[in-house]
C-alpha cells in the first residue's frame, strides 16, 4: 500500500508550518511596529489583533467541525469523525484563550476581569460549554455509536453558537439601545492590514495544528495496528 | 498599561510551547511504544533463528 | 380519512401521555421540583425580605429550564425500559412520527408544570402584578417549550445509552438552553410586576420563535442518524 511511504502529509505540514511561522513573525512585528496606535484605546487596543484572529478561527473550526459531522452522517468515513474531534478540540482551546485574552482586555479596559454585557465575552464562555460537553459525550460512546452522536452534536452545537450570541446582544439592546460600534468596521487601512495577517496567520496555525494532529493519529494507529499482530501471535 | 498587553500575548505564546510539549510527550510515548515493538520483534526473530537452528542440526 | 402519519403520531402521542396519566411519576416529580427549586432561590438571594419582582422571571426560567432536563430525560424510559424501542424502530412509523410524539409528549409535560409554577411564581415573587400579565407570560411559554420540547428530545436521545446519563443530558442540555433562559426570562421580566413593555416582549417572542425554527431544522436534518442502530 502506498500508504506507508506517503510523504505527503509530512510536506504539507512543513509547508504550512513554514509559512505559518513567516507569517506569525510577520504579523507580531506590523502589530508592534507596523500599526499606528489607537487614538482612543492606546497601546491596549493592540490586544483585539490576536483576540479576534483567535475568535475567528476557533468559530472557523467549530464551523468546519459541524460539516465534518454532516459528511460523517452521510459517508460514515471515520476520518470526518476523526478530523471533526481535531477541530473541536482546537476551537475549545482556541476558545479558551479567548476568554483569557477578553477578560485582559476586559481588566485593561474597564477595570475588572469580567463583563456580562459583552455579548462576543459571554458567547465564548457559553461556547466553552457547548464543546466541553461534546467531550463527555464523546466519552459515554464508543466505537460508531461516538462517530454518530459526535456528529449530531457538533451540529446542534454549532447551531447554538450564533443563538447565544444573539440572545445576549437582544438582551443587551432593550437595556443599552445604543448600537454596539464593531471594531472591525471602521479601522484605518493602516490597522486594517496587519489585522488581515494575523487572521491569516492564526488560520495558519489551525492548519498546522490540525495536520500536526492527524499525523500523530496515524502513527498512533500503525503502532497499535503492530501490537495487536504481535499479541496475536504471540 | 503595557504589562497587560504583554499578559495577553504572553498568554498565547504560553499556550503555543504548551502545545509543543504536549507533542513533545505524545511523541516520546510513541517512541518508546516502537522501541518497544522493535525489540519484542527482534526477539521473536532471534527465537524463531534459534529454533531453525536447532532443527537443521 | 386522516393520513397514516397523523394516525400513528396520535396513537404514540396517547401511549405515552396515558402511561404517563396512569402512573404520574414524571409529572409530579417535575411539578415538585419546580415548586422546590423556586424556593431555593427565595432562600438563597431573597432571604432579607428584598423585593424579587425584578428577577421574578429569571427565577421562574431558571428553575423550568432545570425542571426540563428532569422531565426530558424521563420522556424516553418507557421505551428503553420496556425494550419497546426496538419494537417501534421496527414497525413500519416513520422516525420523524416517534421523534415528533417525544416533542409532543415534552411540551405537554412542561405545560402542566407551567400551569402550576407560573401562578406560584407570580405569588411568590411578584409584589404589585396584574392578573392580565399571567396571560402574556403563558405566550412566553407556549413559544419556549416548542424550543425546550424539540432540542431536548433530540439530545435525550443522545444521552440514552449512556453509563451517566443522568449527569450527561444536563451537561448536553443547559448549555445549548441558556438562550432560551436569556430570552423567556427577559420577556418575562418585560412583562411582570406591573411594567409592561410590549416592544421588548415581542422582540423577546421573536427570538424564542427563531430558535425553535432553528432547532426544528436541525432536529429535522439529524433525527434519521439518531436512531441508525
Amino acid at each position: 500500500m502506498s500508504s506507508t511511504t506517503d510523504t505527503r502529509p509530512a510536506r504539507r505540514l512543513t509547508v504550512t508550518g513554514l509559512v505559518t511561522a513567516a507569517l506569525l513573525l510577520t504579523a507580531v512585528y506590523g502589530v508592534f511596529f507596523g500599526a499606528p496606535e489607537d487614538a482612543d484605546q492606546g497601546i491596549i487596543q493592540k490586544i483585539f489583533y490576536f483576540h479576534v484572529a483567535i475568535a475567528m478561527v476557533a468559530l472557523l473550526a467549530f464551523l468546519v467541525a459541524a460539516i465534518e459531522g454532516i459528511r460523517y452522517l452521510r459517508e460514515r468515513d471515520p476520518r470526518h469523525d476523526e478530523i471533526g474531534s481535531i477541530c473541536v478540540g482546537i476551537g475549545l482551546a482556541f476558545s479558551i484563550l479567548v476568554v483569557i485574552t477578553g477578560s485582559i482586555w476586559a481588566k485593561a479596559s474597564w477595570g475588572t476581569w469580567w463583563v456580562w454585557t459583552d455579548p462576543r465575552l459571554v458567547t465564548f464562555v457559553i461556547v466553552l460549554l457547548l464543546y466541553a460537553a461534546y467531550f463527555v459525550l464523546r466519552s459515554s460512546a464508543d466505537g460508531e455509536r461516538q462517530a454518530r452522536y459526535s456528529a449530531i452534536y457538533s451540529v446542534a452545537a454549532f447551531a447554538s453558537v450564533p443563538l447565544s450570541f444573539y440572545s445576549v446582544r437582544v438582551a443587551r439592546s432593550f437595556v443599552h439601545p445604543v448600537v454596539f460600534n464593531q471594531q472591525g468596521a471602521n479601522m484605518p487601512d493602516s490597522m486594517l492590514w496587519w489585522f488581515v495577517v494575523g487572521q491569516i496567520a492564526m488560520i495558519g496555525v489551525f492548519l498546522t495544528i490540525l495536520q500536526l494532529e492527524l499525523i500523530q493519529r496515524r502513527a498512533d494507529r500503525a503502532l497499535r495496528r503492530v501490537k495487536a499482530r504481535l499479541e496475536a501471535a504471540a | 498599561m503595557n504589562e497587560y498587553v504583554t499578559a495577553a500575548y504572553g498568554v498565547i505564546l504560553f499556550a503555543l510551547l504548551l502545545y509543543v510539549v504536549v507533542v513533545g510527550l505524545r511523541s516520546a510515548r510513541l517512541a518508546r511504544e516502537a522501541e518497544l515493538l522493535a525489540r519484542l520483534v527482534e526477539r521473536e526473530e532471534a527465537e524463531r533463528d534459534g529454533e531453525t537452528d536447532l532443527a537443521a542440526r | 380519512m386522516r393520513p397514516v402519519w397523523s394516525r400513528q403520531l396520535r396513537a404514540l402521542l396517547l401511549k405515552d401521555l396515558r402511561l404517563e396519566l396512569r402512573t404520574r411519576d414524571t409529572i409530579v416529580a417535575m411539578v415538585l421540583f419546580s415548586v422546590v427549586a423556586m424556593m431555593i432561590f427565595q432562600f438563597a438571594v431573597g432571604s432579607s425580605g428584598d423585593d424579587l419582582t425584578d428577577v421574578a422571571g429569571g427565577i421562574l426560567w431558571a428553575t423550568l429550564a432545570l425542571t426540563a432536563v428532569l422531565g426530558v430525560g424521563r420522556s424516553w424510559v418507557p421505551e428503553r425500559e420496556q425494550r419497546v424501542l426496538d419494537g417501534i424502530l421496527v414497525a413500519p412509523i416513520p422516525r420523524l412520527v416517534l421523534l415528533v410524539s417525544k416533542v409532543g409528549a415534552i411540551y405537554a409535560y412542561l405545560l402542566v408544570v407551567e400551569i402550576i409554577a407560573v401562578p406560584l411564581a407570580a405569588l411568590f415573587f411578584i409584589r404589585h402584578g396584574q392578573a392580565g400579565d399571567l396571560l402574556l407570560v403563558a405566550g412566553v411559554c407556549l413559544l419556549a417549550n416548542l424550543g425546550i420540547a424539540v432540542l431536548g428530545s433530540l439530545l435525550a436521545c443522545l444521552a440514552l445509552f449512556a453509563r451517566a446519563r443522568e449527569l450527561l443530558l444536563p451537561v448536553l442540555f443547559l448549555p445549548s438552553l441558556l438562550p432560551v433562559v436569556i430570552a423567556a426570562a427577559g420577556a418575562t421580566h418585560a412583562v411582570a410586576g406591573g411594567t409592561n413593555d410590549l416592544a421588548e416582549y415581542r422582540g423577546y417572542l421573536l427570538f424564542l420563535g427563531v430558535y425553535a425554527v432553528i432547532f426544528g431544522l436541525v432536529a429535522y436534518a439529524t433525527y434519521d442518524h439518531v436512531f441508525d442502530d
